[in-house]
C-alpha cells in the first residue's frame, strides 16, 4: 500500500513539476494595464510604458529626457518607467498584448512604430479599445489649443477623441552636402527636371534593405511632382493603395530607376538605414532624404559618426523640388490610451499628454527634432534658440505659404509592402532585372496579397 | 493488442495503470500545447480572421489564394531546391564527417571539435555572421576576391542569382545532428560483421559501400528527415539576411506566414501553417518508404 501511495505521489509530482515548469512560475513584474499604482493611499502612481522611442532610436534623444522631466516634475505623484522595445518589434508586441487584453496604458498611434492603420481600425476602433479623450481636451483648453485642427478632426471618430492629436508637424525634406552638391537656387524652388539636371554626378544615399526609407521618401517626392500625384497619394491614405500601375507611379518609378542606376552611392544594394546615413556622413553620397530628426547627427556631439572629412557644417537642409514637403496631419496623432488601463494609469497618461503638449515641451521638441507647431505662439527665447540651429532653421525657413504637404508613399502602402516588400523589390529595379512597369506590377501583386 | 493483453501476466496488467499515470503529464502537455493549437490552426485556416475579431468561415478560399499566389509558388520551388540540397550535400557532408570520425585518423579529435563548435552557434547568429562575411564593402569574401579582381563587387544577399546560394551557405555546412546520428549507428555495427567482411576480402571502400552504409540506413534517413523539415521551417536565416529578397528569390513559407500575420490575415497565415504541416508529413512518409525505415536492418 505504501509503495502504491509512493507511486501515485511520484506521478502526481512529476505531472505538477512539468506543468508548473511550463507555466512560467511566479513573476513580480506587473503586467502593463494591471496598474501597479497606489494612488488611493496617496502614494506614487507608477506605469510601465513600452516604447520604441528609446535606446538607439533617434526619437529617444528628445523623448527619454522628456519622460525624465515629467518624472521630476511629478516626483512622488506620477512615475513613468520606460520599457525599451525595438521599433521593428513594437507593432507585433502591441498586437499580441491587444489579443491578451493587456495593452499598456499609453500606446503609440498607428503610422508610428509599425502599427498599421488597418489594424487600428479593425481591432482598436471596432472594439472600442481606445479611451475617449474629449473630456480631457475640454478640461485642458491650453493643451487643446496647441493641437493641429486637421489632426484633431481626424482623431475624432463618432464624436470621440480617440488619440492625442498632433501639436507638431515634422515635414520631411532632404539634406545635401554643400561642398559636393552646389545648386544654383534652393531645391524647393526648382522644378523636378531642373533638380534632375542640377544633381549631375552627385550620389543619393539610397536604401534598398529594411523598409527602404530614404528611397521611399524620394519616390514620394517624385510621385508628388507628377501631374495630380499629391492628390493621388492623399486619397489612398485611409484605404491604402492596392494598385501601383497608375501612370503617375510608373513614371516616378522610372525616374527612381534612373537615379538608382546612375546616382546611387556605391553601397546602395543591400543598404539599410545605417548604411545610407553612413554613405552621407562619409561623403560617399551628397544627398539624403530624411526627416528633421536627423539634424542632431550633424551636431558636433555626433562627430564620431562622421568620416572621410565630413563635417556637419557642410550640410544644408531643404525640401523637395516643386516646393513639396512630406507631412500628413491627417493621421491618428501620437498616442492613445487603452480603455483597459486602470483609472490611475489613465490619470497618469493624461497628465503626461498635458505635459507633453505644454508650450515649453512643444518648443523643446521643435528645437530638438525640428518641425513646426502651427497653433503655438512661439516665445522669443525659442525663436532665438531656433535661429542658432542652422540646419533646423533652414528647414523651417524653406517652408512658406506656397509649400504643399504630401502624404508619404509609406502612408498608402499596406503594412507588409511598406515594411519589407517595397525594399525587397528595389535591388531588382536597380540592376534592371525589373522594368518600371514590371516593378509596379509586382508591387501591385504584393499589395493584393496583403489585402484582406 | 487483444492477444498481447491476454499474454501479459497479472503483474504486468497491474502495471499498466502506472504506465498510463506516468504518461499523463506528457499527454496533458501534448493536448494543451500541441493538439489544441494544431486543431485551432486547422479550423481557422478555413476562415477569414484578423486575429482579434470572430473568424468568418470562407471554405477553401485561403488555400485557393495560396496556390494562386506567385510568391507561394516561388517559395515551393525554393523549398524543393533547398530540400534536394539538404538531402544530398548537407546530409552527405554530415555522413562523410561521421565516417571520418569513425575511422579515427590522425587529428580526428581536433577535427571533431572544429566541426562541432560552429554547430552550437544559433542559426540567427550565423545569419548575422554571414551577413558580414558576404558584405560587399567590408566582407572577408569580397575583399579576398578583390585581391585577384580589384573591380569585383557583388552584394551576395541582395543580388540575383547569388542571394539563393548565399542563404544556402548559412546552413549547409552545419550538419552535426546528421553526423551524431550516423556516428551512433556506425559505432553500433557489430564487430563480427566487419571482421567477416574483411575475412572475405572486402576492401575498405567495399566495406563502407556495402556494409557500413546500408547498416546506417535508418540514421541517414533520420538525418534526411531532420534536414528537410528544418528547411520547411527555416526562418531566421532568411529574415535576418535577405527577408526573402531580392524580389522573391529567397522567399519561403514561414516568411509568407509571418507577413500574413503582420497584414492581420491569420486565417491565411494558418493555411500556410497547414501546408507546412502536410509537407512535413509527406517528407516523413516519403523518407520512411525510401529508406525502408520500418524494416529491420540486422
Amino acid at each position: 500500500m505504501k509503495r502504491k501511495l509512493a507511486g501515485i505521489m511520484a506521478a502526481v509530482m512529476a505531472a505538477a513539476t512539468v506543468i508548473s515548469g511550463c507555466s512560467g512560475g511566479n513573476s513580480k513584474t506587473t503586467a502593463p494595464g494591471a496598474g501597479n499604482s497606489e494612488n488611493a493611499s496617496g502614494k506614487e502612481i507608477q506605469m510601465t510604458f513600452p516604447t520604441y522611442l528609446a535606446g538607439e532610436n533617434v526619437g529617444a534623444v528628445f523623448f527619454l529626457p522628456e519622460v525624465e522631466r515629467f518624472n521630476q516634475k511629478y516626483a512622488g505623484k506620477y512615475k513613468i518607467v520606460i520599457e525599451e522595445v525595438p521599433q521593428a518589434q513594437y507593432a507585433e508586441k502591441i498586437k499580441q498584448l491587444a489579443q491578451q487584453n493587456k495593452l499598456p496604458a499609453i500606446v503609440h498611434a498607428p503610422g508610428s512604430g509599425g502599427i498599421d492603420l488597418q489594424w487600428f481600425k479593425s481591432v482598436v476602433l471596432a472594439n472600442g479599445m481606445a479611451y475617449d479623450l474629449s473630456e480631457f481636451a475640454n478640461a485642458n483648453p491650453e493643451v487643446k489649443n496647441n493641437w493641429i485642427d486637421d489632426s484633431m478632426d481626424y482623431c475624432t471618430v463618432d464624436g470621440k477623441l480617440i488619440c492625442k492629436p498632433l501639436s507638431v508637424l515634422k515635414p520631411v525634406g532632404l539634406y545635401y552636402n554643400n561642398t559636393m552638391y552646389k545648386p544654383e537656387k534652393a531645391v524647393k524652388d526648382m522644378k523636378l527636371d531642373e533638380f534632375m539636371e542640377s544633381i549631375g554626378d552627385n550620389k543619393f544615399a539610397f536604401q534598398t534593405a529594411e523598409n527602404a526609407w530614404t528611397s521611399g521618401l524620394l519616390l514620394t517626392a517624385l510621385i508628388a511632382n507628377q501631374e495630380g500625384g499629391e492628390t493621388y497619394l492623399a486619397q489612398y491614405v485611409d484605404d491604402k493603395l492596392y494598385d501601383y500601375t497608375d501612370a503617375k507611379i510608373v513614371s516616378a518609378i522610372s525616374i527612381l530607376q534612373k537615379l538608382l542606376q546612375s546616382n546611387a552611392s556605391a553601397n546602395t544594394i543591400g543598404a539599410a538605414y545605417a548604411d545610407a546615413a553612413n554613405a552621407f556622413m562619409s561623403k560617399s553620397a551628397a544627398i539624403i532624404c530624411n526627416g528633421s530628426w536627423m539634424a542632431s547627427d550633424f551636431d558636433e556631439e555626433s562627430a564620431d559618426k562622421w568620416s572621410n572629412g565630413f563635417t556637419g557644417e557642410e550640410v544644408t537642409s531643404d525640401i523637395y523640388p516643386g516646393n513639396f514637403a512630406i507631412a500628413n496631419p491627417r493621421v491618428f496623432g501620437e498616442f492613445w490610451i487603452a480603455n483597459t488601463a486602470s483609472d490611475e494609469e489613465k490619470e497618469l497618461a493624461k497628465a503626461f499628454f498635458a505635459f507633453r503638449d505644454s508650450k515649453e515641451e512643444i518648443e523643446q521638441l521643435v528645437l530638438t527634432e525640428g518641425g513646426v507647431a502651427p497653433k503655438l505662439d512661439y516665445s522669443d527665447e525659442f525663436l532665438k534658440k531656433q535661429a542658432e540651429n542652422r540646419i533646423l532653421s533652414q528647414l523651417a525657413e524653406s517652408m512658406d505659404e506656397n509649400t504643399r504637404y504630401t502624404a508619404s508613399i509609406f502612408d498608402v502602402m499596406p503594412a507588409s509592402v511598406a515594411d519589407t516588400e517595397f525594399g525587397k523589390l528595389l535591388p531588382k529595379l536597380a540592376d534592371g532585372t525589373l522594368t518600371p512597369e514590371e516593378f509596379c506590377s509586382q508591387l501591385t501583386q504584393k499589395a493584393e496579397e496583403a489585402k484582406n | 493488442m487483444k492477444a498481447g493483453k491476454s499474454n501479459s501476466t497479472v503483474l504486468e496488467r497491474r502495471n499498466y495503470k502506472w504506465c498510463y499515470l506516468f504518461l499523463l503529464p506528457s499527454l496533458l502537455i501534448f493536448l494543451l500545447f500541441y493538439l489544441s493549437p494544431i486543431l485551432t490552426v486547422i479550423a481557422t485556416s478555413f476562415t477569414k480572421w484578423d486575429g482579434f475579431n470572430k473568424p468568418v468561415f470562407i471554405g477553401l478560399k485561403n488555400y485557393i489564394d495560396l496556390f494562386h499566389s506567385k510568391t507561394f509558388l516561388i517559395s515551393l520551388k525554393n523549398l524543393l531546391a533547398w530540400s534536394v540540397i539538404a538531402a544530398t550535400l548537407h546530409v552527405g557532408f554530415g555522413v562523410l564527417m561521421a565516417f571520418v570520425l569513425y575511422a579515427k585518423p590522425k587529428g580526428w579529435k581536433f577535427t571533431r571539435v572544429i566541426f562541432m563548435v560552429p554547430n552550437v552557434i544559433s542559426a540567427a547568429a550565423w545569419a548575422m555572421i554571414y551577413k558580414f562575411i558576404f558584405n560587399d564593402d567590408m566582407g572577408i569574401l569580397n575583399n579576398l576576391i578583390r585581391r585577384f579582381s580589384p573591380d569585383f563587387h557583388v552584394q551576395w544577399f541582395f543580388q540575383s542569382p547569388y542571394a539563393f546560394w548565399a542563404v544556402t551557405c548559412t546552413w549547409i555546412f552545419y550538419a552535426v545532428i546528421v553526423t551524431l546520428v550516423v556516428l551512433n549507428d556506425l559505432m553500433a555495427v557489430p564487430e563480427e560483421v566487419v571482421e567477416a567482411a574483411r575475412v572475405d576480402g572486402a576492401s575498405p571502400w567495399q566495406l563502407t559501400r556495402h556494409i557500413m552504409l546500408p547498416l546506417c540506413r535508418n540514421a541517414i534517413g533520420t538525418g534526411v528527415i531532420c534536414s528537410i523539415t528544418s528547411r520547411i521551417a527555416m526562418y531566421e536565416q532568411i529574415r535576418l539576411t535577405t527577408a526573402g529578397g531580392p524580389g522573391d528569390d529567397t522567399m519561403n513559407i514561414p516568411l509568407i506566414l509571418v507577413n500574413s500575420i503582420s497584414d492581420m490575415k491569420y486565417g491565411y497565415a494558418n493555411a500556410n501553417g497547414m501546408v507546412m504541416f502536410v509537407l512535413g508529413l509527406i517528407i516523413l512518409a516519403a523518407v520512411n518508404i525510401t529508406f525502408r525505415m520500418n524494416d529491420s536492418i540486422y
